[in-house]
């Protein structure tokens, strides 16, 4: 998933891209409302995590903008400031969620999982594919009741398809969820991923569709001998 | 103890004052008829004794003149006998100039009568008399009558006047009570006006209605109210800054403790990063309760319009559902259509309600439920299963800094916010163990303000 993270704050931003990162996300972090408006002008975010208070402006202006420009991207709002009015307003204004500052990492990690589900149209944290058992909230896997460990990059590329499952994801877009703009990215790394995430979960459960990309495939259940 | 004296009211004392006066000019009215009662019966009567004297000396001349004896059966050679018995108002005598008497009227006493008759007007022991003289000075007749008679119909004449003070003085008073009420009614509305605005309630107070005279004073109010309203929202907003700029920095750390932890292994480094956000918490919560405490004591806790506190309250058990355990454990009751309007702020209510929630999971039995409800007439409770708290620390608990028999981890503010926020708010929260109905437990009640409309 790419994520805008707009928050001007230097300390509290590194952590929060950071945490972000590891949980095998990509992390665009901007400290202005102008150069985060740059970039939700260039590149489709599956997720904003905007600041209220900003050098230039109000992180409010920011969101209502993106919603008059019909903008659907979720938002989750990061404030300090903690009156119920504030919150009316953001929610009012269109974020899907508001962390009052000073919050858990982990706290902000459950709900950027949250939000992107309930986008994808799926809220439940809980997914059988065939033999697996995929729970997005807690990031386990199991297969054939066995525990199947991904790392975070193999993780948010599952899951993306898991979310879309009948969409037809390019190289292109891939490399977009994996990488932020500083980024340098191999020319077979996409390809690299696939292969791992095929050996570990099985083969058939991402198809490949020749000149085009890829999408998730349907695996039989297995019936235990 | 200094004693305070008592405030006058002003529409007693009007009441009093203007039936005392009403009254002591009435008095003085009857007092200046009575004299001029006096002077003309005095006219009158004197008139009426002169005209008699006068109209007597002919006749007595006569009498004498023609030397008829008087009839006998009195005793009396020389006094007239009357036609019919009576009682007789006016007495005379009539006399030669060495003062023999030569007649006198039936019930005349010539011993009353000055021994040296003399012209005119006289009064003596009691008596007002009158001389006329004939015959060239040789003949007197005077004529007496009783003063008493005179003093006698001023005092009844007065004593008429005084008895409509009788029913008057009621009416006056009851008249003086209903003007002064039906006059005063603006400055009673003005006062209660006043009266309801406090801590809670600055908005301007309705000068609409007010008599000339209490304009300015009305107007005076309502800048002062518009400084202390000024005072207060610049209070408040130093504190939303405050937090503002306390949050930042403390979230800033918390969040590089947390990716130290996660990119650290385990060992002392480690655990000693989990001690540094340890700290960061408390220090958070501690912040938070803080300013929370502040902007309860900073005022503007009912807002000019009413809010939808069980939208509130929504909001704010959303935000203990994060935590999983206590999300199973929270039950909450709202209204039957889910709305209830009221003027309270609701950010005032949002943190009135985290604390007493707040307060329920901290210090409520462990995995025990904890009830919120929210009924109709707006009445906000929070229940928890426990052991019986003692009187003496339910007293306390309301205090900063108290807490009751808890090993829970707390600030020791909640409940001193929450009864802050509700007195503010120009009601009170009640602290009451065990639950109402049950023998154990403990439960905090709040009756929210100026609920609107049916919920």
């Amino acid at each position: 998933m790419r994520v805008l993270l707009v928050e001007d704050d230097p300390i509290l931003g590194s952590a929060v891209r950071d945490q972000i990162a590891a949980d095998g996300h990509t992390v665009d972090w901007m400290t202005r409302l102008d150069a985060a408006g740059d970039c939700v002008s260039t590149v489709t975010y599956e997720l904003i995590l905007l600041d209220l208070m900003l050098p230039d402006g109000r992180g409010l202006d920011f969101l209502k903008a993106r919603r008059a420009a019909r903008d659907a991207t979720p938002v989750i709002i990061l404030t300090a400031r903690d009156q119920i009015s504030d919150r009316i307003a953001g929610l009012n204004a269109g974020a899907d969620d508001y962390l009052v500052k000073p919050f858990d990492l982990s706290e902000l990690s459950a709900r950027i999982g949250a939000v992107a589900r309930r986008y994808a149209g799926n809220p439940n944290p809980h997914v059988d594919i065939g033999d697996l058992t995929i729970d997005f909230a807690a990031r386990m896997i199991h297969r054939r009741g066995e525990p199947v460990v991904l790392t975070a990059r193999e993780w948010v590329l599952f899951e993306a398809f898991v979310q879309r499952p009948r969409a037809l994801l390019s190289k292109a877009q891939m490399e977009e969820q994996l990488y932020s703009f500083d980024a340098e990215v191999e020319s077979n790394t996409i390809e690299v991923y696939i292969g791992r995430i095929r050996k570990k979960l099985g083969h058939d459960i991402i198809d490949t569709i020749r000149g085009m990309g890829y999408r998730l495939g349907q695996p039989k259940r297995t019936i235990p001998e | 103890m200094i004693s305070v004296p008592r405030p006058h009211s002003l529409q007693r004392r009007l009441g009093l004052g203007l039936a005392f006066g009403v009254t002591l000019l009435w008095l003085a009215g009857t007092v200046a008829a009575g004299w001029i009662l006096q002077a003309e019966i005095d006219k009158v009567f004197d008139s009426a004794l002169q005209e008699v004297t006068q109209r007597i000396l002919p006749l007595a001349y006569s009498e004498v003149l023609n030397g008829d004896p008087p009839p006998a059966g009195d005793g009396s050679a020389n006094r007239l006998p009357s036609v019919l018995p009576h009682r007789e108002q006016i007495t005379y005598i009539v006399r030669d100039s060495a003062g023999h008497v030569l007649l006198q009227s039936h019930d005349a006493d010539a011993t009353i009568f000055p021994a040296t008759p003399r012209r005119g007007f006289q009064t003596a022991s009691g008596l007002r008399l009158y001389t006329e003289a004939g015959v060239q000075g040789t003949l007197f007749v005077t004529a007496a009558e009783p003063t008493r008679d005179r003093r006698q119909a001023v005092i009844e004449a007065a004593g008429t006047l005084l008895w409509p003070l009788v029913l008057l003085l009621p009416l006056s008073q009851l008249g003086v009570w209903a003007l002064v009420r039906y006059t005063l009614r603006p400055v009673l509305v003005f006062q209660g006006e006043i009266e309801a605005r406090g801590r809670g309630d600055l908005s301007p107070v309705n000068a609409t209605a007010l008599p000339a005279e209490l304009g300015p004073m009305a107007g005076a109010v309502n800048r002062l109210i518009a400084r202390l309203q000024r005072a207060l929202d610049a209070e408040r907003g130093f504190a939303a800054s405050s937090a503002h700029e306390l949050r930042t920095p403390v979230a800033a750390a918390l969040a590089q403790t947390q990716r130290l932890i996660a990119e650290t292994p385990d060992g002392p480094p480690r655990d000693r990063a989990h001690k540094v956000e340890a700290a960061l918490r408390q220090l958070s919560l501690l912040s938070e309760k803080l300013l929370q405490l502040a902007k309860a004591e900073g005022g503007g806790l009912l807002a000019e319009e009413p809010q939808d506190l069980a939208r509130v309250l929504g909001f704010v058990l959303d935000d203990f559902r994060s935590d999983p355990d206590l999300a199973a454990r929270l039950h909450l009751a709202l209204p039957p259509r889910g709305v209830l309007l009221s003027r309270m702020d609701a950010d005032a209510f949002a943190i009135l309600a985290r604390n007493l929630i707040e307060n329920a999971s901290r210090h409520g039995a462990a995995d025990r439920p904890v009830h919120v409800a929210l009924t109709a007439d707006g009445l906000f409770r929070v229940t928890n299963d426990s052991a019986l708290v003692p009187p003496d620390v339910m007293r306390r608990l309301k205090q900063p800094f108290e807490r009751g028999a808890t090993r829970a981890a707390g600030s020791g503010l909640g409940l001193a916010i929450a009864e802050t926020i509700a007195v503010g708010a120009g009601t009170s929260l009640e602290l009451m163990s065990p639950i109402a109905g049950q023998p154990s437990g403990f439960e905090a009640r709040v009756q929210l303000p100026e609920i609107v409309g049916p919920s």
